[in-house]
Formats: structure tokens, C-alpha cells, sequence
């Protein structure tokens, strides 16, 4: 191959991607694959990993890939904190999450969307850079395949300098001695996760400004932790908010239709369902109020639980969630 | 590197650990004991995935904890097997007992040790706490600082292991998630057989199994034997000074990679040294480029052996420094260093070397070193050049938070918010009556464990616990072992308990709510505890922690405390990746037990759990599940009335797990009521010894086979195939025998 090939390095010579994706969708694996074509295909120096933790389905995760040139050295394992390109697996995630931190200004930011890349730019109030927007649900939904492999079409179009060939074999060499019958459907997600994607170049005009990269202290320190990691708070789980669990469905409670069986409730993971004591008729009885969809993570065991038909499947995008969330614990701030 | 390898190398790009297990299936070891823990677990997990694609047939062999793991692998090299293990923190720890056993007797064998923070509090993520608590060990230690390293020395060091000058076994160290995780370029053998040749045939000195020289092992010493097998030890590791530099250079002839004791980089000319192991020795290196350029005549110095202490390279690399910074990824408290550095400073004393050496204690609990730290620190050797005050030790990297506040949560919960109308009574035949069971009017009771917690969707756990929380009265003490579990409730600074909760280690949770359950009643009886207070203390473990904790939880059903011991069985290691457990099925897949040409899942049948506790004789054992919440609130209203007057209870649930079951998030409840209309999982009960079945599928009319419930899960989907019909019919008779076995104990109390 020949030399400088790489259309962006920073001060240590590398050329930096941060994949911001939520845990299942196989944003690790498509790291893994892209630093084995870049690597071995093509010959390029680098690395690859996820940020790293106890990670759970659904629950936040980045992926980091770096490439040098030939003969470039990696010393260094730090996360990428100012990537050249930042791959957006799951929109939800730039509600809850800063993931346009660091992004610099010329970078290409990838985005899993059916949105536009102008609704898109409005919508991570990027400062400036190349949007590049992909359907992948819609294409993940057609081809039966993982996100992934599309997200990896629509990653190697929007670089450039990525051989298709040598994706497509990295693919093809995955798939094909455990689950050959899946190599056809990934190779045309790939293919048309390049194809498909809509680019466009927003010059950083001062709509919005440029959010540099800031990493965050823990609230409490040696100074104020109490001391042996005891924690004399109760609860305080329920100060998060984990909508972002939901990948677009979710469940709809029809009060009409419901009798108050609480069959819901107990098989119910995440202790949404918010009940109170009420008197009706004269008599005294615990009568469900709602779900408090800060902690619903989409699972819908709660539907073929209920007999009676009082819980539907319903697409998120249709309904207003935040009108019709019952809070369990009003009293609890919110962080 | 110019030296051109005279065994043909190829380029590949995996992890530390994949690279580890490539090592291994290479070597093809002939057995591995192990048992999972974060970050070394993908080891066994790769090394399983190679087995069952054909690529080696190393023995391998899933301990039941870590100590376990460490007699298997011993008995494995005791039998002249080679021998290899991997595992990180506490269970470095929990094996240690067996490590001076290994080298005090002479038994070569390689051990990875991914290095991870030792608890508590838990933390997953690197540091050196482990690695270095094995210095005193009689191991040889050697220490990785990246993929390539992991490789070549997981080869180097069965190779040093076996020379007969040395005899010792052999631990290689990386860098837990930073090496172990991080994917990068490396060159391997592309032969097998190359390095088989370069490791030869191992010729034990004794085993223990050559009928023609039968020898005893493990005779017992005392002085003055002892300290002469002490010399004899000591006298092999400084034998492995030679032996180590001896087989580098072998091993360069043959890859063209080179290796030393001590990396040193650009250090001749240096007044300023950095000192440091693992994976943050490149990055001082870059740092060392960037204060080179700015005039500064700064070097760096990386120890890969540890074990053997390289004395003559330090003295010869050091002796013209000023100033060291000492990097130290752990703590010996108090006396102003951790390991590195006080054996640094032994070394320049006994050395006549001057360098001031200042420490600085950093990285803890995986806190990383980018550039911009590596080149602060560098800075404090700068600053200490040019005479500045600095601090001789210090943590580098604290943060203070004056005032700092955890975020608030609820209030403690009264005793009338976890109290409904549930009664229990002693029937005349023996058994607990309980009434008062209203699901709707329970929904009144407030949860012990509040939403928000992390868990994945559709987890069964939460389900499963809340709704035998429903069935007890009053206050409540919760204990879990580690586990998911545990992970996603309490991850610093938030916890999902509204009750007191206590978390520890997965071997020992019921010995440790023993002694709660023991001091609440001394308390009590002393006056420091009102006496009408009533706390129901329960112990909550997953299946895994119930394998390696099964010793402790039979010995707290020994003894007979006042407390429940409720197991959600998921039927694997889920929290540190589905790993098989004992309880895991026949053929199930997981990630130790691999579906591929040369294996199809698990092999062995699943652990019975209640059977085991039953056979402890126990007051109450049961099983439940959440697909049938009636006879788990009951069984829970049962439990704490025998655990409050009768002593320990032992109650399994089974939990679905969507994201290791593989199978759509909304079927958990279906999935584990199928398991039990298959009769896998009877839903039973035993009363001071009388078993009643409580759910009898086939008199409900609700009678299903093992296909339906296999068929529902992606993990056993392998199972459906015609060519394992041996599997599914070899589970199915296992199931029928103990569920005719479990009928019948049903049908007569004397069973």
C-alpha cells in the first residue's frame, strides 16, 4: 500500500475512531473487525478495544479504534478522547450521554438514524463536521442481521481510506466456519450500509458550540467518601433515569381494561408498575396507577402476563412518554 | 527487530488474552484446571472455543472455585501433565494456599495472572494489588507489558518452568482489560510444531503415577529439612537468572523477538529514570521522546522479571542516575512504597547506588495513564532534579471532593410498610399453614429493592427475588455475593437496597450471614439490641456462587443459624460472561462449554442444589420460580417462619437470563415455567424431611417435554439437531429419574 494513506492523524500519528453504543449491538466486535482489515488487510499499525467495565445489555459502551501508519509504535492504551470519527450505534444514546465530547471539528460522525443529517446535526448540536446518516434498523429489520456489520458498511464508506474488499473478507472469515448461512445477509448489510448512507458537511458556524473533551470526578472524594466504601444512602438507584434501556418499543397500560391483578407487577424486572391504596365504591383496595417509564428497559414480559388484555405492545416515537410516566417516587430528585 | 526468525512467524490481531489461549492450544498443554474471574476468564473461555473447533485437546477442567482449580492443576503436574491455569485478584488470592505447596515441592506448571484490583471494595480493573502479593511465593513472576509479550512469554515460560536447573512453575502478568482486552498486531509461529520443538518433550523428575518408581510426595519437614528444601528453592531461582537470559536468547534465534530481564530505554546517559512494569512502560516511553525533546535527559526502565529480582541489571542500569521515580500500581502501607519500590531501594543500598528515588503509588483500580499523566509524573523527577521540594512518596492521582455528597435516596422503610396480612402457623401434620396471600393487597408492602438498578433487560433476577421479598414480613438484612446480582444494585455511589445490604465475596456469603445472624442474637441477649427487634437476615446468591461458596452454605446449614440462603439459579456464570456452572444442563452452551465439531456443550448433568441441602437436613428447602407467584410468596412465608424458629433455609429459584439464554426479552417467565412442565425444574418443598411436590405438571394438565423447553432458548438450539438426539435423550432420562425419585419421596414421608 502506499505511505500516508490516512487522511487525518493527531499529535501521536494516529488516526482515532470512538463508537458510542449501548451493550448487545456488537459495537466491540465491529471494532475488532475493523482493526482486522485495517491491520492485517491493509498493513496499517493499531488497536483496538471497549471501554471497560461490567457491561450488561443495554447499558452504555464505547469502542475505540486507532490506526497508524505502517511502523507506527502504539505506545499508548489511552481511550480516544478526540476522534476523527465517532460512530453513533443507538440515536437514543445522544439524549442521555455527552457523545459529541472532543469530537473535533472536521471529524465524520456516523449516525444509526432514519433522520436526515440536518435533523441530525440539530439533534447532537454539533459545533461542526460530516454527518453521515445510515438506517440501520430499517436495513438490520430487511437483511435479518445485526446492526453491526451495517454500522461496518457505513463506517468503511465514510472513511475513505478503508479497502471494502478487505472488510467484506474480515466479514466473510467471521461468519463463515460457525454460521456460514449468515455470511450473504452480512456481506449486503455491509454493502448497503455504505450505500445507503447520506453524507453532509456542516462547517462549524456557530450554531453550536464545539464541547471539548472533560472527564468527570466522582461527587465524592477521600475528603467526603464515607469511609469504607459504605454507602448510607438508600435507594438512590432510583435517581437515575434508564429510558435509554428502550429500543423502541414499549408497553401501554389501558386502565379501562384493568382489573388490578398485580400479575404485572410480580413478574416485572425493573419495579415500574406504581401502585396506591384507594377507596372506590366504599371499598378499600390497592388500585394500579401507572409505569413509571424512567425505569422500564422495554423488556414487555408485563404484556402476556396480564389476563385481561390491559397491556399493549405500542412503538415509542407514537406516544408522548413523559405525558403519560406516573413517578414512583415523586419525592426523589432526579440526577 | 532485524534478526531474521528461523521459525516461520505469521501476523494476526487479537488480545492478550486470546493470545494467551493461542499460546496454549499451540503448546497443547495437557490439562488446564481453571475457574472464571474477570478479566482472565476469556482465557479458558478462547481455549474452550479452539477445543471445540479441533484445534488442540487439552483437558480442561472447570475447578469449583479457584482453590479448587489450583489442587486440580497440582494434581495435574504432580501426574507429570503440563499444566496451566489463569486467574485475577481474589481468586489469585483465594488459590494461594496452593502456590508455595507447587513450588515448595517442585512441580513446574504455568499460571496467567491477569492483574486486577484486589477487593473489596470490588473493583473489576487493573492494578498490581494481585501480582505482587506473590512475590514471596517461591514463583517465578513474570510480567508482560503487551499482547506480543503475552504470547511469547506464556511459551517462554513453560520453557524455563522445566529446566532442570530451575523446576519452578511460572506466573505471567498483564495488565487486566488494558493487555488482557485491548486488540493489537502480533506475530505468532505459524507452525504448531515449532513450538513443540522448541519446548521439547517434558521429562518429569518424579510423578506420581509411574507404577515403576512409585515416590511420595508431600511428606512433612520441620528444621532442619525445611530450611534446606528453602535453600534448594532459592538456589533454583537464582539458577533462573541464567536460565531466563538462556532461553530469550534461544527464543530470539528462533522468532527474532528479544527479550530481557530489565527493559531499559534510552536510560545510558540518564539523570532522571522512570521505573515501572506493565503497560504503562511504552507510554513512558513516548513521554520520554516528547522531554527528550525539550533537552531533558530522561530515561525509562520496565521489569518484565520480577521474579527472578534482576539485581546486576538494576545496579548496572541505575548506577549513574540522580533522581528515580518509582512506579509503584500498589500499596504495602506505611512504609512508603509498594513492592517496586522498597526492592528498588534494597537493590541500591546494597549497591552503593545514590539515585534519590521517589515513589509514587498510581493506576489503582484500572485509573488509566494517558500521556499527559505519564508526562506529569515525569515532571515530579524533573522538579526533584532542579531541587524542588518534592514529596519522597505519595498517591498520585487523588481527588479530594471537599464536602463532596452522595446523591440522596429514599427514607429508611418503616416496619408497617413491609408488613401485610400474610399469617403463618404449624399445622397439625407437621407442616406451615400459610393465608392471608393477596396479590393485590401485597402490592401495598414497599420493595426492599428500589428500580434504577442496571441489570439486562428482561433479567429474571429482580423478578425472582421481589417476589419472594413479597412473602416476608418486617425487616429484612440482604446479603449477595458477588455476582450480577450484586453488580447491578450497588455500582459506587448509588445502591438499589432500601434495606441494609452487605456484599462479599462469592465463596463465603453464608458463613458471613452466619455471623450476622449470630452477633444480631449475642447482641441481643447482651441488651445492645432491643430485645422485640426482628431482623429476617437472608442470604442471596446466584448458582455460580453456590459452587464455589457450596462448602460455607452447607456449613451454615450445619450449624443451623436463623437465616435463609435463596439461590437464583441462571444456570452459568453470567456475571463474568456464561461460564458454565455445575447447575448449567447437559449440552447447554456456554462460554466454557462450546458448540463446535469436536464438542456439543456441556458435559456433565446439572448440579441438584436442593437435593445436596436437603441432604443436610435442613428445616425448609424448596424450589420456586417466578412463573408460579402464589407458591413463591407462600414458600417465602414458610421460609421465614422455619427460619425464625427452626434455623436455615435453603431455597433455589430459577431465573431466566435473556442475554445468555439467548432468547427474546419478553420470555423469560414462559422459558422457566417450561422447565418446570418438563420436570426439569419441580417446584417442591421439604419440611423437616417430608417432601411435597407443589406443582405436579402432569396432574395439571400441563404436562410439556424437555424439546419445548429446549427449543425456546438460542443456547440449545444446537440440541434440536437429529445428531444430537444421544444428548437429549441421555438429559431426558436423567430428568425422569429424579423426578420418579422425587415423586416418590413425595408419596412417603419416610423418604
Amino acid at each position: 500500500m502506499s505511505k500516508n494513506t490516512l487522511p487525518q492523524t493527531n499529535d501521536l500519528n494516529f488516526y482515532e475512531i470512538r463508537m458510542e453504543s449501548i451493550g448487545g449491538l456488537g459495537a466491540n466486535l465491529a471494532g475488532k473487525m475493523l482493526a482486522d482489515a485495517g491491520m492485517i488487510g491493509m498493513g496499517y499499525n493499531g488497536a483496538a478495544f471497549a471501554s471497560y467495565g461490567s457491561e450488561k445489555k443495554g447499558s452504555p459502551v464505547k469502542a475505540y479504534v486507532r490506526f497508524g501508519e505502517p511502523g507506527t509504535e502504539v505506545r499508548i492504551n489511552q481511550a480516544v478522547d478526540e476522534p476523527h470519527m465517532l460512530v453513533i450505534f443507538h440515536e437514543t444514546l445522544i439524549e442521555w450521554l455527552p457523545v459529541t465530547m472532543g469530537v473535533r471539528p472536521n471529524a465524520k460522525i456516523v449516525v444509526n438514524t432514519s433522520k436526515t443529517p440536518e435533523e441530525m446535526r440539530k439533534k447532537l448540536k454539533l459545533h461542526g463536521g460530516t454527518i453521515c446518516c445510515i438506517d440501520g434498523i430499517k436495513i438490520s429489520l430487511e437483511e435479518k442481521v445485526k446492526v453491526n456489520t451495517i454500522m461496518l458498511g457505513a463506517i468503511t464508506e465514510a472513511a475513505g481510506f478503508i479497502d471494502k474488499n478487505k472488510v467484506k473478507k474480515v466479514i466473510h472469515d467471521t461468519f463463515e466456519s460457525k454460521y456460514p448461512h449468515l455470511v450473504e445477509p452480512n456481506i449486503k448489510g455491509f454493502e448497503r450500509g455504505g450505500s445507503e448512507l447520506v453524507i453532509e458537511e456542516f462547517k462549524p458556524d456557530n450554531t453550536f458550540d464545539f464541547v471539548p473533551y472533560d472527564e468527570k470526578e466522582s461527587r465524592v472524594g477521600y475528603a467526603s467518601q464515607p469511609i469504607g466504601g459504605v454507602l448510607p444512602a438508600l435507594g438512590n438507584n432510583a435517581a437515575k433515569n434508564l429510558s435509554s434501556n428502550r429500543v423502541g418499543l414499549m408497553p401501554l397500560w389501558n386502565e379501562e381494561k384493568c382489573k388490578h391483578c398485580a400479575q404485572c407487577d410480580v413478574v416485572c424486572p425493573d419495579i415500574c408498575f406504581v401502585w396506591k391504596e384507594e377507596t372506590r365504591d366504599g371499598k378499600t383496595n390497592m388500585f394500579l396507577k401507572g409505569i413509571d417509564y424512567d425505569f422500564c428497559k422495554g423488556c414487555l414480559k408485563c404484556i402476556s402476563a396480564c389476563p385481561f388484555g390491559a397491556i399493549e405492545q405500542a412503538v415509542e416515537a407514537d406516544h408522548d412518554v413523559s405525558k403519560i410516566t406516573v413517578q414512583k417516587y415523586p419525592e426523589l430528585k432526579k440526577i | 527487530m532485524a534478526i531474521k526468525p528461523k521459525a516461520k512467524q505469521k501476523t494476526i490481531v487479537e488480545s492478550g488474552n486470546e493470545l494467551a489461549a493461542i499460546a496454549a492450544s499451540q503448546i497443547n498443554y495437557d490439562v488446564m484446571g481453571y475457574f472464571p474471574i474477570t478479566p482472565s476468564t476469556q482465557i479458558a473461555e478462547y481455549l474452550d472455543y479452539l477445543k471445540a473447533e479441533g484445534k488442540h485437546t487439552v483437558n480442561m477442567v472447570p475447578g469449583d472455585g479457584e482453590h479448587g482449580a489450583a489442587g486440580i492443576c497440582y494434581g495435574a503436574s504432580v501426574a507429570g501433565g503440563r499444566v496451566l491455569n489463569a486467574t485475577s485478584a481474589n481468586g489469585l488470592l483465594y488459590a494461594m494456599e496452593q502456590l508455595p505447596v507447587q513450588s515448595g515441592t517442585r512441580f513446574p506448571m504455568v499460571l496467567n495472572v491477569v492483574n486486577r484490583t484486589v477487593s473489596g471494595p470490588l473493583s473489576i480493573k487493573c492494578d498490581h494489588s494481585d501480582v505482587m502479593m506473590t512475590l514471596n511465593t517461591g514463583w517465578i513472576v513474570l510480567m508482560a507489558k503487551d499482547a506480543q509479550e503475552v504470547y511469547d512469554l506464556n511459551i517462554l515460560a513453560l520453557k524455563i518452568a522445566e529446566n532442570e536447573k530451575v523446576l519452578l512453575p511460572v506466573i505471567v502478568s498483564f495488565d487486566g482489560f488494558f493487555v488482557s482486552h485491548q486488540v493489537r498486531k502480533v506475530n505468532v509461529f505459524a507452525d504448531n510444531k515449532d513450538v513443540q520443538k522448541f519446548l521439547g518433550v517434558k521429562k518429569p523428575m518424579y510423578t506420581a503415577v509411574d507404577t515403576k518408581n512409585p515416590v511420595s510426595i508431600g511428606a512433612y519437614m520441620n528444621e532442619p529439612d525445611f530450611l534446606n528444601n528453602r535453600i534448594q528453592l532459592q538456589q533454583a531461582m537464582e539458577n533462573a537468572k541464567d536460565v531466563v537470559d538462556e532461553v530469550f536468547n534461544e527464543y530470539k534465534e528462533l522468532t527474532g523477538r528479544e527479550y530481557s530481564k530489565l527493559l531499559t530505554y534510552k536510560t545510558e546517559d540518564a539523570d532522571i529514570i522512570i521505573f515501572a512494569a506493565g503497560s504503562v512502560i511504552p507510554t513512558y516511553t513516548e513521554a520520554c521522546d516528547k522531554l527528550r525533546e525539550q533537552g531533558h535527559k530522561i530515561g525509562v526502565v520496565g521489569i518484565m522479571s520480577l521474579r527472578p529480582w534482576p539485581e546486576k541489571e538494576i545496579a548496572e542500569t541505575f548506577k549513574n542516575a540522580k533522581v528515580v521515580v518509582s512506579l509503584d500500581r500498589q500499596d504495602t502501607y506505611s512504609t512508603l512504597g509498594g513492592n517496586m519500590s522498597i526492592e528498588l531501594k534494597a537493590t541500591f543500598n546494597d549497591n552503593g547506588i545514590g539515585a534519590k528515588v521517589i515513589s509514587r503509588v498510581y493506576g489503582l483500580s484500572g485509573k488509566p495513564t494517558p500521556l499527559n499523566t505519564a508526562l506529569e509524573i515525569m515532571q515530579i523527577g524533573i522538579d526533584a532534579l532542579d531541587g524542588k521540594d518534592v514529596k519522597r512518596f505519595d498517591y498520585f492521582g487523588g481527588h479530594a471532593a471537599e464536602g463532596g455528597k452522595l446523591v440522596e435516596g429514599l427514607p429508611p422503610l418503616t416496619i408497617e410498610e413491609q408488613t401485610s396480612d400474610i399469617t403463618t402457623e404449624m399445622g397439625e401434620d407437621g407442616k406451615v399453614k400459610v393465608s392471608g396471600v393477596n396479590l393485590r393487597k401485597l402490592m401495598k408492602k414497599k420493595e426492599r429493592i428500589t428500580p434504577g438498578h442496571g441489570a439486562c433487560v428482561g433479567c429474571g433476577i429482580f423478578s425472582t427475588i421481589n417476589q419472594f421479598l413479597l412473602g416476608i414480613e418486617g425487616h429484612v438484612v440482604l446479603l449477595f455475593h458477588t455476582g450480577c446480582g450484586m453488580v447491578v444494585t450497588t455500582g459506587y455511589p448509588y445502591t438499589s437496597f432500601r434495606s441494609s445490604y452487605i456484599h462479599n465475596l462469592f465463596q463465603n456469603g453464608a458463613a458471613t450471614m452466619s455471623g450476622v445472624a449470630e452477633a444480631f442474637a449475642t447482641l441481643k441477649k447482651r441488651g445492645m439490641i432491643p430485645e422485640d427487634e426482628e431482623i429476617t437476615f437472608i442470604m442471596v446468591t446466584g448458582d455460580g456462587g453456590n459452587d464455589i461458596g457450596m462448602g460455607p452454605t452447607i456449613g451454615a446449614a450445619n450449624r443451623n443459624h436463623n437465616m435463609i440462603i435463596l439461590e437464583y439459579d441462571n444456570e452459568g456464570y453470567m456475571n463474568t460472561g456464561n461460564q458454565l456452572s455445575y447447575s448449567t444442563p447437559l449440552g447447554h452452551r456456554t462460554s466454557t462449554s462450546n458448540v463446535g465439531k469436536a464438542q456439543q456443550g456441556k458435559k456433565f448433568q446439572h448440579k441438584d442444589t436442593a437435593q445436596i441441602m436437603a441432604g443436610c437436613h435442613m428445616p425448609y428447602v424448596f424450589t420456586a420460580s417466578e412463573s408460579f407467584p402464589m407458591d413463591t410468596i407462600k414458600k417465602a412465608a414458610k421460609a421465614q417462619y422455619y427460619a425464625r424458629n427452626y434455623g436455615t433455609v435453603y431455597g433455589k429459584m430459577l431465573s431466566a437470563c435473556p442475554l445468555n439464554w439467548r432468547h427474546e426479552d419478553s420470555m423469560g417467565n414462559k422459558i422457566v415455567e417450561a422447565a418446570t412442565n418438563c420436570n426439569f425444574f419441580p417446584l417442591y418443598e421439604i419440611e423437616r424431611g417430608i417432601t411435597t411436590i407443589t406443582f405436579d405438571p402432569e396432574a395439571k394438565g400441563k404436562k410439556g417435554t424437555v424439546t419445548d423447553w429446549l427449543g425456546m432458548m438460542g443456547k440449545t438450539r444446537h440440541l434440536t439437531k437429529p445428531e444430537n438426539k444421544p444428548i437429549i435423550e441421555e438429559a431426558e432420562l436423567e430428568i425422569a429419574r429424579r423426578w420418579t425419585r422425587l415423586k416418590a419421596m413425595n408419596d412417603n414421608p419416610v423418604l
